[in-house]
């Protein structure tokens, strides 16, 4: 894999893989257990209350982080997917937080019930983000 | 006094599971039609069949999202067959006749390139749509 090639060759770049990396499994543990507790409550007929809005910010917390790091490490970096990657972080980010406005206006269990899908929305598009990442963006060279 | 909730007969089309509903479409018409459009932009002449295919699949799935919103159920039940007739039609033909889909397309291989979600998202909005009638 040129990604580990170049991480031995540079040891500095070894450390910024490690912190994407465990970022963007940070992000997908996150979404997939946010998911998991707001089906939770999808299947009580619970309403959106203050904890799912803190669940969902830390969330978009940790986006906002992949976001930051995405803006100071991929324009600089060759590659064509750029434009791509960019407009599929953007939209991961609204989606959570479009998805909470959306639901919260509903009095049946699937207010909640669409948050919590805005969890699986979230990791489906992180991981084409990181299909994007790995293959179209050569943020190495 | 009244309820400030609806009564039960008259609930909204995107009211409860309505609401996911419009999420997964609108989520689905943003990413699909997004990402045709860039295609259709940059190498419209690699696969015009399957980029084109998807930018329909993406309109098709904002029409059914906004026809929830303003409840015109007719609207809706028609451009979400549409949907599952296309994504059924298309990812037959892709195994049939290969050749016409050098590029994958939203419907291509019964859309396997997104999980199946092409295929799962006509069949739920089918079933909700007509369970309300």
């Amino acid at each position: 894999m040129p990604r580990s090639l170049a991480a031995e060759a540079d040891p500095g770049w070894a450390s910024v893989w490690g912190v994407i990396e465990w970022l963007y499994l940070t992000v997908q543990a996150a979404a997939l257990a946010l998911a998991a507790w707001f089906f939770v409550d999808t299947a009580r007929s619970k309403e959106v209350g203050p904890a799912n809005v803190v669940g969902v910010g830390v969330l978009e917390v940790l986006l906002l982080a992949q976001l930051v790091t995405s803006i100071v490490l991929v324009p600089g970096a060759s590659g064509s997917g750029k434009a791509l990657f960019f407009s599929y972080l953007v939209t991961t980010l609204l989606v959570p937080v479009a998805a909470l406005f959306w639901g919260s206006i509903d009095r049946s269990r699937w207010g909640i019930g669409t948050v919590a899908a805005s969890g699986l929305i979230v990791a489906a598009l992180m991981l084409r983000i990181h299909q994007i990442w790995e293959f179209q963006i050569d943020v190495v060279a | 006094m009244s309820s400030p909730e609806a009564p039960p007969a008259k609930r909204a089309l995107s009211a409860g599971f309505g609401r996911l509903i419009v999420l997964l479409y609108v989520v689905f018409a943003v990413s699909a039609g997004v990402r045709a459009g860039y295609q259709l932009s940059t190498k419209f002449d690699q696969a015009p069949v399957s980029y084109g295919l998807s930018a329909i699949a993406a309109l098709i799935y904002l029409v059914a999202a906004v026809a929830i919103v303003r409840g015109a159920a007719g609207v809706a039940l028609a451009a979400v067959s549409v949907e599952l007739v296309g994504v059924v039609g298309v990812g037959a033909l892709s195994f049939a006749v290969p050749e016409w889909f050098p590029e994958a397309s939203v419907w291509s291989h019964f859309g396997s390139g997104y999980g199946f979600v092409p295929l799962v998202l006509p069949a739920a909005g089918l079933v909700y749509l007509l369970r309300r009638r």
